[in-house]
């Protein structure tokens, strides 16, 4: 509020050299905000082509699980399913896109040769093969996924604390800034008139006093003219 | 039932052509794709899977019932026909049935790998095979891979598990073993067995049978691009190829097809090697191979009703009734459309 501020002029410098800050802060954030939403727009356009990359992989997957399920049996899947034990590894790193930071993640393991699969050769079907190859597929779109989408999840978040700042800057921080330099200027304006007004009332009465004491000085000269032509008399 | 005495064809025959007789025909099989997984569970009720539904109906319901109840009565219905063999003709079906005895290996194996109970391995266990229930009992009941094998010891499965254990040990996963298994069952179809001239057909049945399992693995192994020397997983027996051939065409599909395409199962691939070569899809050429197998085996079964081939052809037939009904059970469940099912059914 205006009315708590001391209308000083320091606090004027002071909110001056603020104003110059967040009026830098604002045109900044501005800036980042609207790089951050030209980033986000090229992440929305690849986490759309992954997601429908994904969506089909399910679909696929589901269609080739259901197909292995029907001719060889759901026992025979479930038992090639559980020859392996050996799951993927996943590791994350992160990269930073214009101060967000994002994860990378890198998957192994995932796609593998039909002897790393665990099930034996010779008693299968490729049946087996292209569900479990259509699943491993599956599992590489979902890490795909993950990571753009958690990509796209940061940069939502940041984008919206930007615009949140930059909003607080451009309605709140600087109007408030604004009007507190107003009313100290007010004030101050207000204050030296009200100096001048008091320095020109002030020297009015000084004049005045001169005034008074030059007509007193005078008022005792006239007295003293008036007794000295006596004593030229009695000479 | 055994080993000894002598072989007796023309008895099993007539009892396999009366169950024969009961196997589902295509009218059938195009009711049951119209039917919802519950009404086929309904409609197997009625006829011979009566006692495996109803023993199976309280604890499953849906497509696992179906499942169930298939995989029961066909190991009831192979054990009663090895219950009638003996001699000579229980030694030539015997062989064939011990496919499921690898199956039951593989399951424990599996499920002693991934942790699973052991209630669920035993009703996942097709009890088709050479492997008396005790037995079987007994290999559910091991903690451990290894103790597996050892119950094993003295089988066909014993020594060739027992090496591959070693390398199982190694790596940690079960690939040795699961493949030891296997080409256990498939090395001994024909080991020591002699043939004459009725037989004769059924020992090129099974080197067919042989010869389409090295093809389709060499083509699965050139497919997945994984840097394995397809000999490792050659089956001897087959006449169509040798390991170190295998080796060679099975880094060049394109000549494997050709060689397929001019030996003398060419006539019959024909069709699955041309959608082979267009669509790059093994399912396919691999439903043709079944479904050349069976033509096969039936074809045996005509030319000699008193051999062993009417029960193979018989045994075959079973299978394949029971991967139907299982396909359309599940293609249902899983929205499948009439025609798509239909498809994937193997009707002779």
């Amino acid at each position: 509020m205006a009315e708590d501020v001391k209308p000083t002029r320091k606090n004027l410098m002071a909110i001056e050299d603020r104003i110059e800050l967040s009026e830098r802060g604002h045109d900044t954030l501005e800036q980042k905000r609207d790089g951050l939403i030209m980033e986000f727009m090229d992440i929305l356009d690849q986490a759309q082509d992954v997601r429908a990359e994904l969506e089909a992989d399910y679909e696929e997957a589901q269609r080739k699980i259901n197909m292995a399920r029907a001719m060889e049996g759901d026992v025979a899947v479930r038992g090639a399913a559980s020859a392996l034990q050996e799951h993927p590894e996943i590791t994350t790193q992160s990269k930073n896109i214009m101060g967000v930071v994002v994860p990378q993640i890198e998957s192994s393991r995932v796609k593998k040769t039909l002897d790393q699969r665990g099930y034996g050769l010779l008693g299968t079907s490729a049946r087996i093969d292209e569900a479990a190859e259509a699943y491993e597929e599956l599992l590489e779109s979902i890490i795909l996924a993950a990571e753009v989408e958690t990509a796209m999840k940061k940069m939502l978040e940041e984008i919206e604390t930007t615009k949140r700042r930059v909003n607080a800057l451009e309605f709140k921080l600087l109007p408030e800034l604004y009007e507190n330099q107003e009313y100290i200027e007010q004030k101050l304006e207000e204050q030296e008139r009200e100096e001048i007004f008091r320095l020109k009332k002030i020297k009015g009465k000084k004049e005045e006093e001169e005034k008074e004491a030059r007509e007193a000085e005078m008022k005792e000269a006239d007295k003293a003219a008036a007794k000295e032509p006596g004593a030229v008399a009695d000479d | 039932m055994s080993y000894t005495g002598s072989s007796n064809p023309e008895y099993v025959n007539a009892r396999v052509r009366s169950r024969r007789s009961q196997l589902y025909d295509e009218e059938e099989y195009r009711k049951l794709t119209r039917m919802g997984p519950a009404e086929i569970a309904r409609y197997m009720e009625e006829s011979e899977y009566e006692e495996e539904i109803n023993a199976l109906g309280s604890r499953y319901s849906g497509v696992d019932l179906v499942e169930y109840a298939l995989n029961r009565n066909l190991a009831k219905q192979f054990h009663d026909v090895l219950r009638w063999s003996d001699g000579r003709l229980y030694q030539f079906v015997v062989r064939y049935l011990q496919k499921f005895d690898a199956w039951n290996i593989k399951t424990v194996i599996r499920g002693i790998y991934a942790d699973v109970d052991k209630q669920s391995v035993d009703d996942d266990l097709i009890r088709a095979g050479e492997f008396d229930d005790r037995r079987l009992d007994q290999l559910v009941e091991a903690g451990t891979i290894e103790e597996v094998v050892n119950r094993l010891d003295g089988t066909m499965f014993g020594d060739p598990l027992a090496e591959a254990y070693e390398d199982y040990e190694e790596t940690g996963v079960l690939v040795p073993l699961e493949n030891a298994v296997d080409r256990a069952f498939y090395e001994n179809l024909l080991e020591g067995l002699t043939f004459d001239e009725a037989s004769a057909d059924y020992r090129d049945f099974l080197r067919a049978e042989i010869d389409f399992r090295n093809a389709r693995n060499a083509l699965r192994l050139a497919r997945s691009g994984a840097d394995i020397d397809p000999a490792e997983y050659y089956i001897e027996g087959g006449k169509l190829f040798s390991a170190s051939e295998l080796s060679t065409l099975a880094s060049n599909p394109d000549e494997l097809v050709n060689r397929l395409r001019e030996s003398s199962y060419g006539d019959d691939l024909s069709g699955a090697l041309d959608d082979l070569e267009e669509a790059n899809s093994l399912i396919g050429f691999e439903r043709a191979l079944e479904a050349a197998l069976l033509e096969y085996s039936r074809n045996l079964g005509n030319v000699h009703p008193l051999s062993v081939a009417p029960v193979v052809s018989y045994i075959l037939a079973k299978e394949r009734e029971v991967e139907n009904i299982r396909a359309i059970a599940r293609g249902r469940e899983a929205g499948l459309s009439e025609d798509e099912i239909e498809d994937e059914l193997v009707i002779l």
